[in-house]
């Protein structure tokens, strides 16, 4: 009986992205942290459809499964003392066989400080989650990002240098980098655009 | 020519604050009875229709420990205890089963999920036997599997949600790598079957290298005895027998104790308003002792001031009833809401379920009590000396 319930139990479903684990994650991610605050933001409380359709649009306007208006986005605010000192934002994106949970720390000024692949599945999972892989991605930003076409696959300067290590998964590889924009355009649009 | 129920309403305004104090008692345990009564068939009703959904009221399953099992299966997919797929033989044939659907259930270590891997729970199902044990499934998009041997899958709602798959997308057995397409999405269901990845049995069979099965669905003839089953399908060697009928049962002895006491509640509330009602009615007939006294002077029968005094608690109770109803139809959402908060199982769909039977059953028990109360008061109106109470009150 316990067996049918721990297989059969519901899952939660995918309203948004989050840490499995914060206080872990948030210390690798951002080591010189030392405390974080969790907030909320969505669409339907900043923009509503307008922004959505803007968001869609910086990201080439390809249908992708976007989570409804009202969904909430999880953001996790870094401190050092009293001192804000970055962001960690995660998204969700389609991937071959599954969700792609992708994860970024940003610095105030919309650097990325670090990679993080939450939640990946296939047999080559292990070459996109390497320190190796995630290193590709240190030090950009959304305008290294802004002319990447996220449907041709195509980027310029340090974006089209980033290495695919699994050139079988080509799908996932172009998912991750997907993500990595749609995370920095909605962090753009609901965090730095409104900070300049 | 003026009735007697204008009197008997004329009576009932002339004390306001009284009456209405009266009627907002019975009101109120009017509300209770009806909501109560609408939760003992909504819940019965809703739990009945989980089990029904379930598909099967048995479920056959190697004897040993569930806990250690689902430990075992947490900690890397091993150690599950099967049962020969010819088991499915020996029950199919018993007089009281009406289908049987084979089942293996496997869980697969998924390294790449969150920190430190996670298990991935797939089921095997027959395709020729188990869509039509479930008939109530539907499906968001696609369908079940063509074949009985094909590399697909057909998702729940919120494991496709979760892993935002689409009819034609694939995913990926972990450990085995092994890939199936999916062809279907179901809706929403609102059970377990949300969050399962079904594929068909001998493919999951396939990858899981066993021609097993873990578990055996039987569904039960209407009428038959389940009891009857249940014992027989206990004399197969190694299985046990989980029963959701027991299930059911246990859960209604759960909910029994609760239920004794909020019935108790509202047995009270309703004495409390029938004592209200005496009340009023009651005082009501000792401040008109002179007037009662003149109307029998001018001819009124016993029997006349009977039946006007209860008439007016026929007034109170039918008005208060009403509005007690009507407050149970408006706040039946709201209770529904409430009692899902305090149960310690709460079944999907409609938990207080309340028609206009119901609410018929309901007016007529308040009516019925309230006219019972009335009786006292009526007749101390009916027994009153004209010249008596004319001279005491004169």
């Amino acid at each position: 009986m316990l067996l049918c319930l721990v297989l059969a139990a519901p899952v939660p479903a995918a309203v948004n992205c989050e840490l499995n684990n914060p206080v872990n994650d948030v210390t690798r991610l951002f080591p010189e942290s030392t405390s974080f605050k969790t907030a909320y933001f969505s669409f339907a409380t900043r923009g509503g459809e307008p922004l959505l359709r803007k968001v869609e649009s910086r990201l080439g306007g390809a249908p992708s499964l976007y989570a409804p208006l009202n969904v909430p986005y999880t953001l996790y605010e870094i401190y050092k003392g009293k001192k804000q000192i970055g962001y960690i934002h995660g998204v969700n994106q389609k991937g071959q066989f599954g969700v792609l949970e992708v994860f970024v720390s940003l610095d105030m000024a919309g650097t990325i400080r670090a990679f993080y692949i939450q939640r990946m599945a296939g047999q080559w999972a292990r070459k996109f989650t390497s320190p190796r892989f995630g290193r590709q991605f240190v030090g950009l930003s959304i305008r290294d990002f802004e002319r990447y076409d996220t449907v041709g696959g195509r980027g310029t300067g340090r974006v089209a240098a980033i290495e695919n290590p699994a050139p079988e998964a080509a799908t996932d590889f172009f998912g991750l980098l997907r993500a990595v924009k749609k995370n920095l355009v909605l962090m753009d649009e609901f965090f730095y655009s409104a900070e300049r | 020519m003026i009735s007697r129920f204008q009197i008997a309403y004329k009576n009932l305004l002339r004390k306001k604050m009284r009456t209405l104090l009266t009627l907002v008692g019975i009101m109120l345990s009017s509300w209770v009875l009806v909501s109560l009564l609408g939760f003992n068939r909504g819940y019965e009703n809703a739990l009945n229709r989980d089990i029904d959904n379930m598909g099967y009221q048995l479920m056959v399953m190697a004897k040993g420990c569930p806990y250690e099992a689902a430990t075992m299966m947490l900690q890397g997919g091993t150690g599950l205890r099967y049962i020969a797929r010819s088991m499915v033989d020996s029950i199919v044939d018993k007089p009281e089963v009406d289908r049987v659907t084979p089942i293996l259930m496997q869980a697969f270590f998924d390294p790449n999920k969150g920190d430190g891997g996670g298990i991935a729970g797939y089921y095997g199902v027959d395709p020729a036997t188990f869509p039509a044990m479930k008939p109530f499934l539907r499906f968001r998009q696609g369908g079940w599997f063509r074949d009985a041997q094909a590399a697909e899958a057909v998702m729940g709602y919120e494991a496709a949600e979760l892993e935002q798959r689409e009819v034609g997308d694939m995913i990926l057995v972990p450990e085995k790598n092994v890939q199936l397409k999916v062809v279907g999405i179901l809706e929403r269901s609102g059970t377990q079957d949300d969050g399962t990845i079904f594929c068909p049995l001998k493919t999951l069979q396939g990858i899981a290298a066993t021609d097993k099965i873990t578990t055996i669905g039987i569904k039960v003839k209407k009428g038959a005895d389940s009891a009857k089953l249940e014992n027989a399908l206990y004399q197969l060697p190694d299985v046990q027998v989980v029963s959701f009928t027991q299930v059911k049962q246990t859960i209604m002895k759960l909910i029994a104790t609760a239920r004794v006491m909020v019935l108790s509640i509202a047995i009270i509330a309703l004495l409390i308003a029938m004592v209200g009602v005496v009340n009023t009615v009651l005082m009501s007939v000792l401040e008109r002792m002179q007037e009662i006294g003149i109307m029998k002077t001018m001819g009124a029968m016993p029997g006349d001031i009977f039946r006007l005094v209860w008439t007016e608690t026929l007034i109170l109770c039918t008005c208060g009833g009403i509005a007690g109803i009507g407050l149970a139809f408006a706040f039946a959402r709201l209770s529904d809401l409430l009692v899902r908060r305090v149960l310690p199982y709460a079944p999907g769909g409609n938990l207080v379920a309340i028609d206009m039977r119901l609410a018929l059953l309901t007016m007529a028990v308040i009516v019925g009590v309230g006219l019972m109360s009335g009786i006292y008061p009526a007749w101390r109106a009916g027994r009153v000396r004209p010249l008596e109470s004319i001279r005491r009150e004169g």
